[in-house]
């Protein structure tokens, strides 16, 4: 390793003189080992909250309500208001110029517009 | 820019007594560690970890938060980038989690052995004898910890924590508290905020409202970073986004009026838009040369130039001499030949190396040959470069007759030749005239759309769909064999007549029924002429491609292959092409790539940027158009609606498909679940909204927030909303004041209830934690009611992007 590197220090050091159990001893190296860790979706899961008095809160249950306001239409490419809305490709767009753009587009970037709030066509 | 990494290695560990607790914000963003009591922490640094692959030995190593980007071109990141151990605001990989408190403790100077003997000269006598000479050096951070973690965090993060925190650092005991709630106690003690109050803090992942409203922050920047990856670059910074955030973004009053703004494109607007000038070089200035910087150049390169003609000239004038001595030689040589007797001949020649007069002869005559030519005189075999068809094919004209057999032959090959090349040069002045059309329809479709590019863009296109339909049928044509062969298709599924065309269908058809054929009655194959066209058609090369496809799969490579830049010039002008060109990294290729964006699609494609004047000719879009010099402005991104579009989701997160409602219309649902209906107690918690966590630095998010927050409250009720002091570090000073307070040694669960009631402790005593936690929160006294007990449950909300 070059010199500057060691330098700054940049590298955590494998072996740490203040840990009971080191890195190499709890992930060794070579061993396959499978998926450790839980999503925070599987995570949730497995906390049974179900359970719980109701007015206790718990990370699900603090999630904010969906909004009671109308939601507001942007075009997707401009972030004007948008009035129209394009059967098409599923934009929203501001006025012809926009239009013109979106029914020209490439479907590949359609979706990357449409990703951008969660509308793009997911295939699994 | 307020985030600044702090790496350096602490030195005083050692002067630290073990009861002193270390205390740790661990924020989605963020991870800040240092000592309880002190103003400020030790460490900040980036909650990331990278595993990159050393270049040269290749052994994957572990480096924790932002290292100089000069230091990282050792290491391979192209596998691995930088994670997180958070999922939204929740720790949920603790392998990453562990690198990032080895590093934070590693930077912190713990060490083991040293805080042992510190330790020991601490304790009283009897208990020094208990420690055993092996635990002498016992591993482990031995300071109490206080590390932050969301509000209602699962126990299944929290006990991990725990398990982490006891088995791998010898942690003796622990803590765990809410960022916000140390961040409202700070300011409150600093008389920011009174003691009832409502709590907004927006971060990195999430945002909470709290009495309750979290929202931490990160939305607008998950939402920068995805126009980012519009465009396939994934290669820039967060320090660059997130500079880009922290200078640029703001919160609009009101999101509408503001755009409209921008849609009018008034003079307001025109003020707001913001250039980012990207780091640009001038280009180096070509002034006008003096006469005399010319003169110098020209004589310069006359000098050269002549320099190597006179090499040139020696080379040849000694190759001239030196042929000039062997033929001297050689002609003596005849001379001398010619009085030797015939029979001494050989013994004479032995020792010149020739055999005999007639090798003499020849050489002499090669000698000459490469002679004349060395004095540039013509030479003959040049002579014959270009001759006319009449004289390099002699014979063809003449009749047969006049001919002999031998003759005959030669004509014959002649007239080959001769049809031969014929044919060759015919089909180079086809390719040439090809050649010339195609750069006259380029030129010409040029000229459009430099005239009108969006009517351009509509023709072309038009045509594309059209000759693509056609080629697509003809080619489907060809595969089915026609029409009446589609039915037949149908019902034949996958079969080998799927793979062939029409005309090989066809030809195995003949071949077939011809082999059938010659077994029935009397074989009358061949008597008339006609059936000798059947093996005409059965040949192979029977699969006559005519004219027609070719020259249409032609115009739509052509039209496609122009259409291909038009699309990347949409795709530059209206996909934020402002945003892209932001995409700046401090590493080298992305630079290149910047590069070429703008100079090959900025000008070269957007008709915009092209001097009318001046429409050069048609370059391919790798090339570096030389029609304009670059100019600094070529390297500015216009920063318009976007400046606030991006904040703008922490009020409507439907703007990003997230059907949550907006930090204002949280606090009111909080404010409407609270439990107590205690007189005047909304009107106390309104008029004390505590703003904290990153995303609150945003201009414009405390009016915002009013303005949002006053339609939601009846009328007339008081609201004042207040700004942490410091929102980012606020939460970690909070945390190291409750820490050094006397309270904190009951408000911590020891490593000796761990390992006496085991890993799940945590879970079986989840309600002895939360009432250690809420008490830890009410200690705070973040609300004058604990607002996380029970009593106050839903009134916690969380926004989550």
């Amino acid at each position: 390793m070059e010199a500057e590197v060691f330098e700054s220090e940049m590298v955590l050091p494998t072996y740490l003189r203040f840990k009971r159990i080191q890195m190499y001893e709890k992930y060794p190296k070579g061993q396959s080992r499978g998926r450790h860790w839980k999503h925070l979706k599987q995570i949730l899961q497995a906390e049974n909250y179900q359970s719980y008095p109701p007015n206790e809160p718990h990370y699900v249950n603090i999630e904010s309500p969906p909004s009671m306001l109308p939601c507001k239409k942007i075009c997707d490419i401009t972030g004007y208001e948008a009035p129209y809305f394009d059967p098409r490709t599923n934009l929203r767009y501001a006025n012809a110029e926009v239009f013109k753009i979106i029914r020209s587009l490439p479907s590949e970037y359609v979706q990357r517009y449409l990703a951008l709030r969660n509308a793009a066509v997911v295939l699994k | 820019m307020p985030f600044i990494s702090r790496t350096a290695r602490q030195s005083d560990y050692s002067h630290f007594p073990s009861t002193c607790p270390i205390v740790i914000d661990n924020g989605g963003s963020y991870f800040r560690i240092g000592w309880a009591g002190e103003t400020d922490p030790r460490l900040v640094f980036r909650n990331i970890v990278q595993r990159p692959r050393h270049k040269t030995t290749g052994e994957t190593v572990s480096i924790v938060g932002d290292q100089d980007p000069t230091l990282l071109r050792y290491f391979d990141c192209t596998r691995s980038g930088p994670r997180s151990a958070f999922d939204s605001n929740v720790v949920y990989q603790f392998e990453i989690m562990e690198y990032i408190l080895d590093f934070g403790f590693d930077r912190m100077g713990v060490d083991g052995s040293q805080s042992l003997y510190f330790i020991l000269g601490q304790l009283p006598m009897q208990e020094k004898r208990v420690i055993s000479v092996g635990s002498l050096f016992l591993k482990q951070v031995d300071h109490p910890v206080l590390i932050t973690e969301c509000v209602c965090n699962p126990i299944q993060s929290r006990s991990k924590m725990a398990e982490l925190l006891f088995e791998s650092y010898g942690v003796p005991s622990i803590a765990f508290g809410v960022d916000a709630a140390f961040s409202y106690k700070y300011n409150q003690q600093c008389g920011v905020c009174g003691e009832d109050g409502l709590a907004i803090c927006s971060g990195f992942a999430t945002s909470h409202a709290i009495p309750h409203s979290y929202i931490y922050g990160f939305p607008e920047l998950l939402s920068l970073s995805t126009f980012f990856s519009l465009f396939d670059c994934s290669r820039f910074t967060w320090e660059k986004v997130e500079d880009l955030k922290m200078e640029h973004c703001y919160i609009a009053p009101d999101y509408a009026s503001e755009v409209r703004l921008f849609q009018k494109g008034t003079k307001e607007a025109e003020e707001k838009t913001r250039c980012w000038q990207l780091p640009w070089v001038p280009p180096p200035t070509e002034e006008p040369r003096s006469e005399e910087e010319i003169a110098r150049k020209a004589a310069i390169k006359e000098r050269q130039g002549q320099r190597l003609r006179e090499m040139a000239e020696a080379k040849r004038s000694s190759r001239i001499n030196e042929l000039e001595n062997q033929l001297q030689g050689l002609e003596f040589l005849l001379q001398q030949l010619a009085y030797v007797q015939e029979s001494d001949v050989p013994s004479f020649l032995a020792e010149t190396g020739y055999v005999s007069k007639q090798e003499i002869e020849s050489t002499l005559a090669k000698v000459t040959q490469s002679l004349r030519k060395a004095k540039g005189e013509q030479v003959e075999s040049e002579a014959k470069a270009d001759p006319s068809a009449t004289e390099k094919f002699p014979l063809v004209n003449i009749p047969d007759e006049m001919l002999t057999l031998e003759q005959l032959k030669e004509k014959r090959k002649q007239l080959f030749l001769k049809t031969t090349t014929e044919g060759r040069q015919r089909a180079k002045q086809k390719r040439f005239e090809e050649e010339m059309e195609r750069e006259r329809l380029n030129q010409q479709d040029e000229e459009k759309r430099l005239e009108n590019p969006e009517l351009y863009l509509e023709q072309l296109q038009a045509k594309y769909k059209e000759l693509s339909e056609k080629v697509e049928q003809r080619k489907r044509l060809k595969t089915n064999g026609g029409p009446t062969n589609g039915n037949h298709n149908v019902s034949g599924g996958v079969g080998r007549g799927e793979r062939l065309n029409a005309a090989q269908k066809e030809r195995m058809r003949l071949l077939t029924t011809a082999a059938f054929d010659r077994g029935k009655g009397e074989d009358t194959f061949g008597a008339r002429d006609e059936d000798w066209h059947l093996y005409k058609l059965m040949s192979k090369d029977n699969d006559d491609d005519d004219e027609g496809p070719d020259e249409d799969e032609a115009e739509l490579a052509r039209v496609t292959s122009r259409l291909q830049v038009d699309y990347s010039f949409l795709y530059i002008k209206h996909m934020l092409l402002h945003l892209l060109n932001s995409l700046i990294t401090s590493s080298l290729p992305m630079w290149d790539i910047l590069l070429n964006l703008n100079s090959s699609l900025w000008q070269d494609i957007d008709p915009k940027f092209v001097p009318k004047s001046e429409p050069g000719p048609w370059q391919s879009s790798t090339e570096v158009p030389r029609s304009r010099p670059m100019t600094k402005e070529d390297f500015q991104i216009l920063l318009e609606v976007e400046r606030f579009r991006c904040p703008e989701i922490l009020f409507q997160p439907n703007l990003i498909g997230i059907d949550q409602a907006g930090l204002d219309e949280m606090v009111g649902v909080s404010l409407r679940r609270l439990p107590s209906k205690a007189e005047g107690l909304e009107d106390r918690l309104t008029s004390n909204i505590f703003l904290t966590g990153g995303s609150c630095l945003y201009p414009g998010m405390s009016e915002r927030l009013e303005a949002g927050i006053r339609m939601i409250r009846p009328c007339g009720s008081p609201i004042k909303i207040v700004k942490a002091f410091d929102p980012i570090f606020d939460a970690w000073r909070g945390a190291a004041a409750y820490a050094n307070s006397l309270l904190f040694p009951q408000q911590t669960f020891t490593r000796m209830d761990y390992y006496e009631k085991g890993e799940d402790w945590l879970r079986k005593v989840k309600l002895i934690i939360s009432e250690a936690y809420y008490a830890l929160l009410k200690e705070n006294r973040l609300f004058s009611f604990p607002m996380l007990s029970s009593l106050y449950g839903c009134c916690v909300l969380q926004l989550k992007f």
